[in-house]
C-alpha cells in the first residue's frame, strides 16, 4: 500500500468515566489511524465506546471523563495535551463535529442565519491573523537561514537578500488576492449558471415562487462574475437590462421574453464559467516588475506559458536556488542541536535505568525542563511538514509527568480509603450484619506504566532526530513544498470573509445541503424546522468552517432514506472536492458500505476487526462483525433474523477475557481466560478473536452471512456481465 | 391468512388548517397480515396511524375496523351540500330556465341538501358515540348471558356468585372501548414510558382503566405478557431507566399486547434502536404475530426493515398514497417515480454495489405533467395500485405487455 499521510493518529487511548458504582472503561486501548481524504466508519452498538472516543479527539469529554492514557495526534500536536486556548484553533475549524441530535445542537432562540455565519465570521478573522503570521514567521525564519547560508560561503555575499524576500512576499499575497477576485467570479458564474437553468425550467412550467428574489438574485451573480478572464462587463450589462425587462413583462403575464433573455444570459455563464484560469502568480509578479515585453491581449493558455516562463526566469529560479541553500544550512544547524539532546537524553535516561527508575520529583521536572528545552531547538523552524514526535514532546512529557505524581498521590489516597473501607466492612459482618454495599475496589495505578510512558515518549524523538540526521532529505523537493505551503497561507491571509460574503456562503451551504428558498428560510428560527431540515442546518455549519477532518456522529440516524442519501451523497462529494478525512459513526451498514474507505468495528471499548470496506463485509473475520451483519434484514432477507443474545458487560467489571465471549456462539475456552491480541489477516486487516490464533478449531461464519456474501458476489457479477453485454 | 377486511380506510382526510396532512388515502388491511407504509419523514404515514386510532378527529373519509365506523370525517358532505347550493344559485341566475326548471331544480338540490346533513349527522354520531354504543350492545349481551345464567341457577349460594360475577362482567363491559381493540406502539421507548411508574404499574394501566380490579388478576397477565416479550416477572417492579432501549421497547409492546388488541399499529418501532436489538424486536414482533394472529400496521422509513416485515406496502408522499403492492412485487416492479427515487436511496451492507448505486431524483414537476387530467389511484396489475392518470396509466399496461 501507498504511504499516505497520515491526518489523525489515536494511539492506546484509554478513557473511563466516574460513577458513583464505580470507574466505568468506556474505551480500552484504541488505536487507529486516520488517512488524509479517507473515510473511517466507526461500527458497534450504543455504549461501545465510539462516542467517547471521537468525543476524546474533540477535547469535549463530559467532566467525569478521566484520560487515562493514550495519544491522539494531529498536525503534530497531541490533542489530549494541549490547553483550551490552543484547542480554539482546532475544534470545529479544523476538526469539526455533526452531532446526533439536531434538537440538542442548535440555539433555539437565535436565527438560524446567524448561527450559521456566526463562526463563519469569528473564525474568518482569527484564520487571516493566523495565516498572516504564520507566514511572517516561515519567511523571518528564511531570512535567518539566507543570511546564515551567506556567511557560511554557501550563498554569493552580493544578493540583496531583504529586497528578495519582500519581493516574494509581495507576489504571495498580490498572487492570492488575483486568484481570489478570479474565483470569486468564477463561483458566481458557475452559480448563476444553475439558478438561471432552474428559472428558465420553473419558467417554462409556469410554477415561480418568487420571481422578483430569483431575478434579482441573478442579477446580482451577474454583476459578481465580471472579471477580466470570467465575463466582460460590456458583454453582460446590456443581457441584465434585458432580463429587467423581460422581468416587466413577465409581471404582466408574458413569460417568453424573460426566457430569452435568460437563455443569452445562460450562455454568457457557460462560457465564461469554461474559461481557462490566468496563472496568478506570475500576473502579480509582472503587474509589479515586469517589462512590458508579453502582450496581454494573447490567447490565455499562450499568455500563462510566458507568464510563468518570466516569473519562472526572472525571479523563481534564483529563489528556489536560494531556499535549497537555506534548508541545507538549517539541516547543518539541526544536526548540531539534535546531536546534543540526543546525547542529553540518552545520559538521563541511562541514569534512571542506573537508579532502578527511582526518581524523585526535583530529578524528574529538572529532566523535563532542560530536554524539552534541548528538543525544541532541534526543530526546524522551515519544515512545514509537522509529523515529527519533537512538536509534541513537551506538552506530552509534561503531562506525563504530572500524571505520573497525581498517580503516585491517587494510590496513596486510594490505599488509604480501601483500607479504612474494609475495617468498617468487617466490622459490620463481624457484628452478624449484612451489610448492602461492597467494598468499592482500590483504584491504583501502576506506576512503572507511567515511567514507561515516559520513558516512550524520549525514545520516540530520539529515534526521529536519529533517522533524521540518518537520511538527508531531497532539498528541492523541500523547497517545492515550502513554497507550496507558503502559498497556503498567503491565500489565508488575504481572504476576507464580510457579513455579505458570510451570508452568500450560508445561502450556498443550505442549496447544497438541499433546502428549499434558502432565502426565506436564513431568517427564520430553528423551530420553524423539521427535525431533517435542522439536521441539514448542523451539517452546513459543520461544513462551514471547511475542516480538515469532519467526525459524523450518526448524522442520518434520524432521516428517512431519501434525504439520507441525499446527505450521504453530500459528505461524499465535499470529501473527495476537499479531500477530508471523515470519521463516521453509525450503526447502519448500508451506510458504512456507503460512506467507508475502512471500517473499524468496535465492542466494549474496544476495536475488535478493522479493516477495509470490502474486507469487512466479504470476508469478516470476528463473530461479533458476524452477528451485526446477520442481525439486519436486508432487501433479500427472508428467514428468522439472528438477534444478539443477552446485553453488553458491565463495563465496571469488564471481562478478563473477550468482552464478547457470553453472546458468542463461537467463543472458545481462550476467550474465557485472556483478551485476544489483534490478528493480522492481511496488511490492511486486523481481527482480535482467539477463532484466528492457527490453534484454534476452525469454524466458518454463519450460514446467513455466507449466504448474503454470496447474494453480493452474484449481483456483482452479473452487474460486470451486464456491463460487458453493454 | 384470511381474506377478511379487517381495517378498511376510505378517502381518509386529515388537514390541520391549510396543511393537507393527509389527503384522500385509501386502503384495505386485511386480518393477519403486516401492511407497511413507508415515506419520506412529513409524508403523513404517523398521522394516518394516529387518525385511525382517534388520536385526531379526521377531516373526511371514513375508517371501518371489522367492518363497523370508527371514524368519519364531514368534508365529503360539506362539499356536497356546497356544491348543492352553488347548482341551485346558478339555476337561480340563469335566465334561459323555466321558473319550472328552476322550481324542480331547487327540489332536487333541497333533497340532496337534506339527505347529505342526514348523513352528516350519522357521521358525527359514529365520530363521537361509536364507543358508547359499542359499550352498549356489549352490556346487553353481558346481559342475556347472565340472565339465562340466573334463571337457570338452582340454588341460592351459586345465584349469589353468579350475581357477583355479573356485576364485575357488566361493569368492565360498561368501560369497554371499541377502538382499544387497535393498539399503538410509539417510535421512542424513552419518552413514552412514565419514568414514575413501575414496569408493572405502565403495563396494567390500560386493564385498570378498562375496570380491572383484581390486583391478583392483573398481576398474572402481567406476568403472562412480560415472559411472552421476552422479559422476566422479575421484572415487573423495576423502573424504565433501568432497562437498556431494546427492553424498553420490549416493555412498549406488552403495554399494548396485554390489552388482546387485533390489530397495532407500530409507528417506527425499531427506529431509534441498535441493529443488533432492532433484529431482537422484529423478531418478537414477528412471533407475537403468529401466537395471537395480530394484524399490523407498520409504519417505518427504513425499506428494508418494511420489506422483510411486511406482505403488503403503500408508499406515501406528502399526503397522498402514490403506489400500494405486495412487498416482493413492489421492489420488483416500482411504477410510480417516486417509488422508484425511494427504492434507489436505500443503501445495502454491499460496497460494491453501493459504489455503483445511482439514486433517481424525483421531480414531481418533471416527472408528471398533471395541468390537464388529473391523477388517480388506479389498479394497473392485480394488488397492485398506483396514482397515475390515463396517459400515464395507459403508458404503464403498455409496458407490463
Amino acid at each position: 500500500m501507498m504511504a499516505r499521510e497520515k491526518k489523525l493518529q489515536v494511539k492506546d487511548l484509554k478513557v473511563s468515566f466516574k460513577t458513583i458504582n464505580g470507574k466505568v472503561q468506556a474505551v480500552r486501548n484504541i488505536s487507529f489511524d486516520l488517512y488524509k481524504g479517507e473515510t473511517l466508519a466507526i461500527v458497534g452498538e450504543s455504549g461501545s465506546g465510539k462516542s467517547v472516543t471521537n468525543r476524546a479527539i474533540l477535547g469535549i469529554l463530559a467532566p467525569n471523563a478521566i484520560v487515562e492514557s493514550g495519544e491522539v495526534i494531529y498536525d503534530g500536536k497531541d490533542l489530549l495535551k494541549i490547553t483550551e486556548d490552543e484547542f480554539y484553533h482546532i475544534r470545529g475549524d479544523k476538526i469539526s463535529m455533526i452531532f446526533q441530535d439536531p434538537l440538542s445542537s442548535l440555539n433555539p432562540i437565535v436565527k438560524i442565519g446567524k448561527q450559521m455565519t456566526e463562526a463563519m465570521l469569528l473564525k474568518g478573522k482569527a484564520n487571516q491573523k493566523e495565516n498572516k503570521s504564520m507566514l511572517n514567521s516561515y519567511i523571518k525564519a528564511l531570512e535567518g537561514y539566507l543570511n546564515k547560508a551567506k556567511n557560511v560561503g554557501r550563498l554569493p555575499a552580493d544578493k540583496d537578500i531583504n529586497s528578495m524576500l519582500n519581493i516574494y512576499k509581495s507576489i504571495l499575497l498580490k498572487g492570492s488576492k488575483l486568484e481570489e477576485a478570479y474565483y470569486s467570479a468564477k463561483n458566481s458564474a458557475s452559480n448563476g449558471i444553475k439558478d438561471v437553468s432552474d428559472l428558465i425550467f420553473m419558467l417554462e412550467k409556469n410554477s415561480v415562487k418568487d420571481l422578483a428574489g430569483d431575478v434579482k438574485e441573478i442579477v446580482e451573480l451577474a454583476k459578481a462574475s465580471v472579471h477580466p478572464y470570467v465575463v466582460d462587463e460590456a458583454v453582460v450589462a446590456p443581457v441584465v437590462e434585458e432580463v429587467k425587462q423581460g422581468f416587466q413583462m413577465a409581471k404582466r403575464g408574458d413569460n417568453q421574453p424573460l426566457i430569452d433573455a435568460l437563455k443569452k444570459l445562460l450562455a454568457i455563464f457557460t462560457e465564461g464559467d469554461n474559461k481557462a484560469k490566468i496563472s496568478s502568480f506570475a500576473k502579480a509578479y509582472y503587474d509589479m516588475h515586469g517589462d512590458n515585453s508579453i502582450s496581454l491581449d494573447l490567447p490565455l493558455e499562450q499568455l500563462n506559458e510566458k507568464l510563468e516562463q518570466y516569473l519562472e526566469n526572472k525571479f523563481m529560479k534564483d529563489f528556489t536556488e536560494y531556499t535549497v541553500a537555506a534548508l541545507r544550512t538549517a539541516d547543518d544547524d539541526m544536526v548540531e542541536t539534535r546531536t546534543a539532546a540526543i546525547n542529553y537524553i540518552n545520559e538521563m535516561l541511562a541514569k534512571f535505568e542506573a537508579d532502578g527508575d527511582m526518581v524523585d520529583n526535583a530529578k524528574l521536572s529538572a529532566f523535563e525542563k532542560k530536554s524539552a528545552e534541548l528538543v525544541e531547538k532541534g526543530i526546524n523552524p522551515l519544515c512545514t511538514y509537522k509529523v515529527s514526535p519533537a512538536y509534541i514532546y513537551k506538552t506530552s512529557v509534561e503531562e506525563a509527568i504530572r500524571v505520573y505524581h497525581a498517580s503516585k498521590k491517587n494510590n496513596e489516597a486510594e490505599a488509604a480509603r480501601y483500607a479504612a473501607e474494609s475495617k468498617k466492612y468487617e466490622k459490620l459482618v463481624a457484628s452478624g450484619k449484612t451489610p448492602d454495599w461492597k467494598v468499592v475496589p482500590a483504584n491504583i495505578v501502576d506506576l512503572s506504566l507511567n515511567l514507561a510512558n515516559i520513558r516512550a515518549i524520549a525514545e520516540r524523538v530520539l529515534a526521529d532526530f536519529q533517522y533524521s540526521m540518518d537520511n538527508v532529505p531531497d532539498f528541492v523537493k523541500e523547497a517545492e513544498n515550502f513554497t507550496d505551503k507558503m502559498q497556503v497561507y498567503a491565500a489565508g491571509a488575504v481572504q476576507q470573509i464580510t457579513k455579505v460574503i458570510a451570508k452568500n456562503r450560508a445561502i450556498k451551504l443550505m442549496e447544497e445541503v438541499g433546502i428549499a428558498e434558502p432565502r426565506r428560510r436564513y431568517n427564520q428560527y430553528p423551530f420553524e424546522f423539521s427535525g431533517g431540515m435542522r439536521q441539514r442546518i448542523v451539517i452546513a455549519i459543520a461544513l462551514s468552517a471547511d475542516p480538515d477532518v469532519l467526525i459524523c456522529d450518526e448524522p442520518t440516524t434520524a432521516l428517512d432514506v431519501t434525504i439520507q442519501s441525499q446527505i450521504l451523497e453530500l459528505i461524499n462529494n465535499i470529501k473527495k472536492a476537499r479531500n477530508v478525512s471523515v470519521i463516521f459513526i453509525t450503526h447502519d451498514l448500508g451506510v458504512v458500505a456507503n460512506m467507508a474507505d475502512r471500517v473499524a468495528v468496535m465492542y466494549a471499548g474496544k476495536i475488535v476487526e478493522i479493516g477495509t470496506a470490502d474486507e469487512i463485509f466479504y470476508e469478516p473475520a470476528h463473530p461479533y462483525t458476524w452477528a451485526l451483519l446477520s442481525s439486519m434484514p436486508d432487501l433479500d432477507t427472508k428467514e428468522k433474523l439472528d438477534s444478539i443474545p443477552g446485553t453488553p458487560p458491565n463495563m465496571i467489571y469488564p471481562p478478563v477475557g473477550d468482552a464478547f465471549a457470553d453472546r458468542n456462539r463461537y467463543a472458545v475456552a481462550m476467550d474465557y481466560k485472556a483478551q485476544p491480541p489483534m490478528f493480522k489477516i492481511s496488511d490492511s486487516h486486523y481481527a482480535a478473536t482467539w477463532l484466528l490464533h492457527p490453534q484454534a478449531p476452525k469454524v466458518d461464519p454463519p450460514k446467513s452471512v455466507l449466504d448474503r456474501i454470496n447474494r453480493m458476489k452474484a449481483r456483482m457479477e452479473e452487474q460486470e456481465a451486464a456491463g460487458k453485454e453493454e | 391468512m384470511q381474506d377478511e377486511v379487517l381495517l378498511k380506510v376510505e378517502h381518509l382526510c386529515q388537514y390541520f388548517g391549510p396543511t393537507k396532512a393527509v389527503d384522500d388515502v385509501s386502503f384495505e388491511v386485511k386480518r393477519g397480515e403486516v401492511f407497511g407504509l413507508v415515506g419520506e419523514s412529513g409524508c403523513g404515514k404517523t398521522t394516518t396511524g394516529r387518525s385511525i386510532i382517534k388520536l385526531y378527529d379526521i377531516t373526511g373519509g371514513n375508517v371501518y375496523f371489522r367492518g363497523r365506523r370508527i371514524c368519519a370525517g364531514t368534508k365529503s358532505y360539506k362539499d356536497a351540500i356546497v356544491e348543492a347550493r352553488k347548482r341551485y344559485a346558478d339555476a337561480c341566475k340563469d335566465k334561459e330556465l323555466s321558473p319550472d326548471e328552476v322550481a324542480k331544480i331547487k327540489a332536487e338540490t333541497q333533497a340532496e341538501i337534506a339527505d347529505q346533513k342526514l348523513q352528516m349527522k350519522k357521521a358525527i354520531a359514529d365520530q363521537k358515540n361509536g364507543d358508547k354504543i359499542y359499550a352498549k350492545e356489549l352490556c346487553q349481551q353481558v346481559k342475556d348471558e347472565y340472565e339465562a345464567k340466573i334463571a337457570a341457577a338452582n340454588n341460592q349460594e351459586e345465584l349469589q356468585a353468579i350475581k357477583a360475577e355479573y356485576a364485575v362482567a357488566l361493569r368492565k363491559a360498561k368501560k369497554q372501548k371499541f377502538i382499544t381493540r387497535i393498539q399503538m406502539i410509539y417510535q421512542d421507548p424513552i419518552a413514552s414510558l412514565d419514568p414514575r411508574m413501575t414496569v408493572e404499574e405502565i403495563i396494567a394501566e390500560g386493564l385498570r382503566i378498562q375496570g380491572e380490579k383484581d390486583k391478583k388478576v392483573i398481576r398474572e397477565k402481567v406476568y403472562n405478557v412480560l415472559e411472552m416479550v421476552g422479559l422476566v416477572k422479575e421484572h415487573a417492579t423495576r423502573f424504565p431507566h433501568e432497562f437498556s432501549g431494546g427492553q424498553r421497547q420490549r416493555i412498549g409492546v406488552a403495554r399494548s399486547v396485554i390489552m388482546g388488541p387485533e390489530m397495532i399499529i407500530a409507528d417506527e418501532p425499531v427506529s431509534a434502536l441498535d441493529v443488533s436489538i432492532q433484529a431482537q424486536v422484529i423478531n418478537l414482533l414477528n412471533e407475537l404475530r403468529e401466537k395471537m394472529g395480530l394484524t399490523i400496521l407498520f409504519i417505518a422509513h427504513d425499506l428494508s426493515v418494511v420489506k422483510y416485515f411486511s406482505d403488503r406496502i403503500g408508499v406515501m408522499y406528502y399526503g397522498k398514497m402514490v403506489e400500494l403492492a405486495p412487498s416482493d412485487e413492489l421492489f420488483l416492479n416500482p411504477m410510480h417515480p417516486y417509488t422508484k427515487s425511494l427504492l434507489s436511496a436505500v443503501p445495502l451492507p454491499d460496497p460494491q454495489y453501493e459504489k455503483k448505486r445511482q439514486r433517481i431524483e424525483y421531480k414531481p414537476l418533471e416527472a408528471h405533467d398533471y395541468s390537464e387530467d388529473k391523477p388517480t389511484f388506479r389498479e394497473v396489475k392485480p394488488g397492485h395500485f398506483v396514482m397515475c392518470n390515463q396517459a400515464e396509466y395507459d403508458k404503464i399496461i403498455m409496458e407490463l405487455k
